[in-house]
């Protein structure tokens, strides 16, 4: 069974749609530990929300334009232009003032956000889940059938993947931030302003979370206690990765999706204890992640 | 009776959904925290009776719980407008949100029991969190209505002559599904299935009662991989992928809440219902409202307490119209169930008079009452109400509402006694004998 094309073909499919929701998710949250060393727990809280201001919008135009692929690509767009703007604001009246405290209490700030907005969120749109419907035909290919959707979320984390390497590595922006994750008085002496900076990683990371969630919309509701299962899966692929490397954090989210895929068709009660395992062993061997540096760690 | 489809559009139903849990949850709210607060002024006046309401607006069981903490207010709601239990008693309402977790719900029950005073605890919704607060109200002597949460375990291994089950507990659910599969296995010649279920103990209580009870009935069916996942898991592509790699003739799935709702939906866009009949996996009228686009037509499912089928049923008349006329939508199983365990604490009450949790337990002990399911009697030796053990039908659209319904003609009823532990002796041996 095991060397069945098909087979392979739907338990890898299957661990990289994985992967790539874990990697949307924890990109924002190593990018901004790594640049900023804010542990941001309320990160999924905050793509949660995401989620239902997305579910929102293109319920709203689906009325007048009808629920289908382009009204969601326009929420989508929406919905991570808001979520940016409200990333931003965060960060300039709460987060901005947590630079230099202790990790404790960033974690009682982002933690106090997650009930906050929780609570927001069924003030406003209920306790019920939210999640679309679009009539995704099932594509067989390889003797298995198989969602096509999975190859657009594959795509879309690839496609994301390139373009934040690209941005942190090609760009002068994005060299900016990075000499900043090493030494934001240097940057700071050389005239450019670190809070903007700041500003606009948080922004960016809250702005992936937002899309990502407009992405999975056609696939898992949004739901209150959605958010704090992810985080946790987000932590052990950043811990794997490397806080702050995003090829670090795309290579762990492929490590622990398809090993955790795999092990469900080989050894399904330890699926999840395998993909810890991992963690345990990065922790002992390699603190730092597997793309991590020593300097930071 | 007949009941026509409201003439509201596609969108208008959306939208009656959508606006409904918004401004029910903000009227629920404060509507709780109204009666928690106001009967304490007039406590010197009339003897409130403090009730516990233990159910979650977080976590995989938070879209069943709406109903039930809707059908709790409307409940009490309506035996307040009659001045209360006996006309005399108001009825305080103390909500709690579990998180459909048992640390929280423990935590929540100790808390509402200490600081509130009530004097029963209804809902609970997951079964691990009712197990978690059976030791406590068995300790301080407190009824506790299990309305949904339905591990056998609850009335058997685990039982205290405080808590009564108005649901069919797992066995009997799963007993039921066998009734139905067993005949597709032998009309189709199935040989070989697969099981899915949620990692906790209603999924895996679920499922080994089902697994007995198949090897029981077809012994020649092999069961070719177990599979669990955690609640609240959010992609199933690699299980899904894993059924099919079995090639199994059917899957079973112990499967409910909102991971119900990804599961199917998920599965339905991988093509697992197009390789593998997938039988007796709960559809209950949540999921047969908020999936009524894409819910796949013809699908084996199984329900707890749908109103469709009760329709001759005085109370479920009385039910329905009060949800109707108050959310503009039909009332779900959970909501159903809820009722059935606020107006069988009325009828207990009214029976023996006064509300000492005492005489009230009493009263409930092998009592005969009226539910939305017809005159249902608790079982002596375990308080599991003989209410039917499940509901398995297929899904179907019907011209009377505005979402599928089972199919009247071919739904099964199995009676509660076809499927339960079959005697009172056997029961009493799985029951643990407590301090």
């Amino acid at each position: 069974m095991l060397l069945d094309p098909g087979v392979i073909f739907g338990q890898l499919l299957g661990g990289l749609s994985r992967a790539m929701i874990l990697f949307l998710l924890s990109s924002g949250l190593s990018l901004t530990f790594g640049v900023m060393n804010i542990l941001n727990f309320a990160h999924a809280t905050l793509w949660l929300l995401g989620g239902y201001i997305t579910f929102s919008i293109f319920s709203y135009f689906g009325e007048f334009l009808g629920e289908n692929g382009w009204v969601l690509v326009l929420a989508i767009v929406l919905g991570t232009s808001i979520m940016v703007g409200v990333g931003y604001l965060i960060e300039r009246f709460l987060i901005r003032r947590m630079y230099g405290r202790e990790l404790p209490e960033q974690l009682l700030l982002t933690f106090a956000l997650i009930l906050i907005i929780g609570d927001l969120i069924k003030l406003v749109w209920g306790v019920e889940d939210r999640s679309i419907f679009l009539p995704i035909e099932p594509l067989e290919m390889l003797d298995t059938y198989v969602n096509p959707y999975y190859f657009v979320i594959v795509a879309t984390g690839t496609a994301v993947a390139a373009g934040l390497w690209w941005f942190l590595q090609k760009t002068r922006y994005g060299m900016i931030v990075r000499a900043a994750v090493y030494s934001r008085d240097m940057v700071s002496a050389l005239g450019i302003r670190i809070p903007l900076i700041y500003a606009g990683v948080f922004a960016l990371g809250i702005g992936i979370a937002a899309f990502a969630a407009g992405v999975f919309l056609p696939l898992m509701p949004m739901a209150l206690g959605v958010d704090i299962d992810l985080i946790i899966q987000c932590f052990a692929v950043v811990v794997i990765g490397g806080f702050g490397s995003i090829l670090g954090t795309f290579v762990a989210s492929v490590i622990v999706g398809v090993v955790y895929s795999f092990s469900i068709l080989i050894w399904p009660d330890g699926a999840l204890a395998v993909v810890f395992l991992i963690v345990i062993a990065v922790l002992i061997w390699r603190p730092w992640g597997l793309f991590g540096t020593e300097l930071r760690y | 009776m007949s009941m026509k489809r409201p003439h509201i559009s596609d969108h208008k139903w959306e939208q009656v959904l959508k606006s409904m849990d918004r401004r029910e949850f903000i009227v629920t709210s404060a509507a709780a925290g109204a009666l928690t607060m106001v009967p304490r002024f007039a406590q010197a006046a009339v003897e409130t009776y403090r009730l516990g309401l233990l159910l979650p607006v977080t976590g995989t069981g938070a879209n069943y719980a709406d109903g039930g903490i809707k059908a709790v207010m409307n409940a009490t709601a309506a035996i307040n407008a009659k001045g209360g239990f006996l006309g005399k008693h108001p009825i305080e309402v103390n909500y709690r949100d579990t998180h459909t977790k048992p640390d929280v719900a423990a935590r929540e029950a100790r808390d509402v029991i200490s600081r509130e005073n009530v004097q029963t605890i209804v809902g609970t919704y997951s079964s691990a969190c009712a197990m978690a607060i059976q030791e406590i109200i068995h300790e301080r002597k407190i009824l506790h209505l299990a309305a949904t949460s339905n591990s056998s375990k609850i009335v058997n291994e685990n039982f205290t002559p405080y808590t009564y089950q108005f649901c069919p507990n797992s066995k009997m659910q799963s007993g039921s599904v066998v009734v139905a599969v067993a005949e597709m296995i032998k009309k189709n010649g199935w040989k070989t299935y697969v099981t899915i279920g949620q990692d906790y103990e209603w999924g895996r209580d679920t499922q080994k009662g089902f697994v007995e009870a198949l090897a029981r009935k077809s012994a020649g069916t092999k069961l070719k991989k177990e599979l669990w996942f955690k609640l609240g898991e959010t992609e199933f592509s690699s299980y899904i992928s894993a059924i099919m790699a079995s090639k199994p003739d059917f899957a079973y799935g112990a499967i409910a809440g909102k991971d119900n709702r990804t599961f199917i939906r998920q599965a339905q866009a991988m093509g697992l219902f197009k390789r593998v009949a997938y039988p007796g996996g709960l559809i209950s009228v949540t999921e047969m409202q908020q999936q009524r686009k894409s819910l796949p037509r013809g699908m084996i499912g199984l329900a707890r307490c749908p109103f469709f089928a009760h329709l001759d049923q005085p109370l479920m008349q009385k039910y329905i119209k009060m949800h109707r006329a108050k959310h503009d939508a039909y009332p779900t199983d959970w909501a159903c169930m809820h009722y059935d365990a606020i107006y069988g604490l009325e009828q207990a009450i009214n029976k023996t008079g006064n509300i000492g949790t005492e005489a009230v337990k009493a009263a409930l002990k092998g009592a005969t009452m009226d539910t939305c399911r017809g005159k249902a009697t608790f079982r002596d030796c375990n308080n599991q109400l003989n209410i039917p053990a499940g509901y398995v039908g297929s899904v179907w659209d019907s011209p009377d509402y505005p979402f599928p319904i089972f199919n009247p003609d071919t739904m099964i009823i199995v009676k509660a006694e076809e499927v339960w532990t079959p005697t009172c002796d056997d029961v009493r041996k799985l029951q643990k004998k407590r301090a």
